[in-house]
């Protein structure tokens, strides 16, 4: 088996776009192509990870269309699609397809068209991927999943309304310095909390979770090049080892799962990764988590190895997990700041911790990061995909 | 042409003034509501003028809805209407408009917000429903929406009551209604800000300064600086 | 989906609402038809605000509640003052209706002594 390295990125800003997702995608691409110095490719592949085409966008056999736009025919091309982790499944299908031998070099775009439809619209696209009988007939959306696991949370180990504010806060402050951010705005605790106003700046959406703990609706794409790692060399950029991945399944009803507060995937997802990276949590210099909801960011940090169950908190609480801390989380700004365009996360993720690596993310630099870990998280946790990035 | 404008200009009541408050948003800046002046309504033109091109969320119909409603108030042409104006540092970040038909009955126009994601709509709407309810001390708020977003908003939120009944003054849709006893209702949870404003805030709200046209057009389409590492 | 119904598994008797294919337990694939045990507890909860289009209200109460069985169920919560823990009885109501049609599901009221 052989190594895998990321030798070209790319992303579009993410927020409101007035481009169509093939114009999304194209646009990552082409910057992830000419980021190689392969701006006319040839590439052996092409993965696209995106998970509402056919349902928002009215489109589908995104993969072939946009195989067509870049001029990469005849390559092999498919689209991937596992709700909010398409991205890091994608790039994880490319892996193992160069990892094999078969294929030397793929490029894995990841992107979404949400504001082609209403905010209902797109609450009920995301709602899709609950469970048929067991919980979408009555009314269940994302953030109803990830408030009632907030309130299980925050009771059993502490967590407060402040805590998730925390998190908001700084990743806002990290999504300020990131020209590619949907929000690029900072945010008081004042104005989200504790002041009177408070009560409508920050209003509750599945209680304990308001506006301010869950991420924006996005549109936007983001573009890897992989290539075998004995190729890299080829290539101008420093080669991005990709180390180790993992993944695992869970309950599709949250409400069967063994324990409801236990995020099992992300754990078994994690350990898999560091085992494959021949890494422990300790060895990570920056991460990039799953903020759909800023509980997600404390308990994925916890799951990940980062910091006891129970404990993430008191990191956040110490300002470890900001940008000048031990470990930075989110210097992009996560899902909640550089916004969440369903299938580019993942593959946007893996585009910061590469910039990040290579030493190229500007005011966001993480001082001296060598390895960078990412979590992406499917479903309300029921698919769960997590890397080991190295630049050595 | 002098001797006509008392018959085309109608009647006006005094209306109560809406006090000041300022709102501390999320960001962390203090947004200023207060009642623009007749004089000022150039400005507010100016500021809204590129809006009727941009089609997304209703800002076109909006815009070219508000900009006829506040010319047709300064130029005496509508009945006691009146406008409030959200403000940050001096800059214009929103306004609403609406007009009292009878000492009992206000009709709500408009509400703009010319920056997002701060929920400058949310509190400029409220801060209209105060200016009915407790200033105006009006009984029923005709309000109606042109897009889902308002629809939601205020329908839902205030648990307003539809009327049917009554066509609204904006192309005779149906009227949703607020009365004092929903204002209060909701007032905990919609009703937000400080009075008095403190004179330093104050005497910076004193003009109204428009965004350019590209910055109007960057907030409201949310267009940013393109960039890289 | 029946009603107030469910699935417990032959082979090592872990019930589950609603039903599967296979169990997670045991990977059996025969279920038997238990009745919902008219009490369960109330395991977490939320108020949600932010509704599908196809909800009149401002705001929806939902619940995950344990029976003594084990199994638990999602379901919409009948009252607004609730707490973990709490007394919960289920009840079978229309919880939604989607594109005109009907939709029966879980409702659970506080259980009242």
């Amino acid at each position: 088996m052989r190594d895998v390295a990321i030798v070209g990125c790319g992303m579009t800003r993410f927020g409101r776009r007035e481009e169509d997702l093939l114009g999304l995608l194209t646009e990552a691409s082409l910057a992830a192509l000419d980021d190689a110095g392969r701006g006319q490719g040839p590439v052996d592949a092409l993965l696209v990870a995106n998970m509402g085409s056919g349902i928002l966008n009215h489109q589908t056999g995104v993969a072939s269309a946009l195989t067509d736009r870049l001029s990469l025919l005849p390559a092999p091309a498919e689209s991937i699609e596992n709700g909010p982790a398409s991205g890091a499944s994608a790039i994880k299908n490319a892996f193992l397809a160069i990892a094999s031998g078969l294929y030397d070099v793929i490029l894995v775009a990841g992107g979404e068209k949400m504001r082609a439809v209403t905010g209902w619209e797109a609450t009920d696209f995301v709602a899709s991927m609950s469970h048929p009988q067991g919980e979408y007939p009555y009314g269940i959306t994302l953030p109803a999943l990830a408030g009632m696991f907030a309130r299980l949370h925050m009771a059993k180990y502490g967590v407060t309304s402040e805590h998730l504010a925390m998190v908001a806060l700084k990743n806002h402050e990290h999504g300020a310095l990131n020209p590619f951010a949907h929000i690029q705005q900072a945010v008081s605790m004042e104005g989200i909390l504790h002041r009177p106003e408070a009560v409508v700046n920050n209003p509750p959406i599945a209680e304990p979770l308001r506006m301010f703990d869950c991420c924006p609706v996005s549109d936007g794409a983001a573009a890897v090049l992989l290539c075998a790692a004995e190729k890299a060399a080829e290539f101008p950029r420093p080669p991005i080892r990709i180390a180790g991945f993992g993944q695992a399944t869970d309950t599709h009803a949250v409400h069967q799962r063994q324990d409801p507060l236990d995020l099992k995937a992300v754990r078994l997802a994690s350990q898999a990764a560091f085992k494959m990276a021949g890494l422990k949590p300790g060895d990570i210099d920056v991460a990039e988590l799953h903020d759909a909801f800023t509980i997600l960011e404390i308990v994925e940090s916890e799951q990940a190895g980062f910091f006891p169950v129970g404990r993430g908190h008191r990191a956040l609480e110490k300002g470890q997990t900001r940008l000048n801390g031990k470990l930075p989380i989110n210097p992009s700004g996560g899902l909640k700041a550089r916004g969440h365009p369903v299938g580019a996360t993942g593959v946007a993720q893996i585009v910061e911790l590469v910039w990040q690596l290579r030493g190229q993310a500007g005011e966001r630099q993480v001082d001296g990061a060598v390895n960078g870990f990412s979590c992406n998280f499917g479903g309300f946790g029921n698919n769960v995909l997590a890397f080991v990035l190295s630049g050595e | 042409m002098a001797n006509l404008e008392h018959i085309l200009r109608p009647p006006e009541r005094d209306l109560p003034p809406y006090p000041a408050k300022f709102i501390f948003l999320a960001t962390g800046e203090k947004m200023v509501v207060r009642q623009a002046a007749r004089e000022e309504v150039p400005a507010l033109l100016e500021a809204i003028d590129p809006l009727r091109t941009v089609v997304r969320d209703f800002y076109d119909i909006v815009a070219a809805r508000t900009f006829a409603e506040l010319l047709g108030w300064q130029r005496y042409r509508v009945r006691d209407e009146y406008c409030l104006v959200g403000l940050i540092d001096g800059q214009l970040v929103g306004l609403v408009n609406g007009r009292t038909l009878s000492p009992k009955v206000g009709i709500s126009y408009h509400t703009l917000a010319l920056r997002r994601g701060v929920r400058v709509g949310a509190h400029l709407f409220a801060s209209k429903m105060e200016y009915h309810i407790e200033y105006l001390k009006q009984q029923y708020v005709y309000i109606t929406a042109e897009s889902p977003i308002g629809f939601r908003r205020w329908m839902l939120e205030y648990d307003l009551i539809q009327r049917p009944d009554i066509p609204h003054e904006l192309g005779g849709v149906d009227v949703w209604t607020l009365t004092p006893e929903l204002y209060h209702a909701s007032k905990d949870r919609l009703v937000v800000g400080e009075r008095p404003v403190p004179e330093d805030l104050m005497r910076k709200a004193e003009t109204i300064q428009v965004p350019t046209e590209d910055q109007l057009v960057k907030q409201v389409t949310g267009k940013a600086k393109e960039g890289n590492s | 989906m029946k009603p107030m119904t469910g699935y417990q598994c032959t082979e090592c008797g872990r019930v589950y609402h609603p039903a599967r294919a296979v169990c997670l337990e045991c990977g059996g694939r025969r279920f038997s038809e238990l009745p919902l045990e008219d009490e369960g507890v109330l395991v977490t909860f939320t108020r949600l605000h932010a509704l599908p289009m196809d909800f009149h209200t401002r705001t929806l109460m939902l619940g995950i509640v344990e029976f003594p069985s084990g199994v638990r169920a999602l379901g919409q919560l009948g009252a607004e003052e609730v707490e973990m823990g709490m007394k919960m009885r289920p009840r079978w109501e229309i919880v939604r209706v989607l594109e005109g049609q009907k939709i029966s599901g879980l409702k659970f009221y506080p259980v009242v002594d």
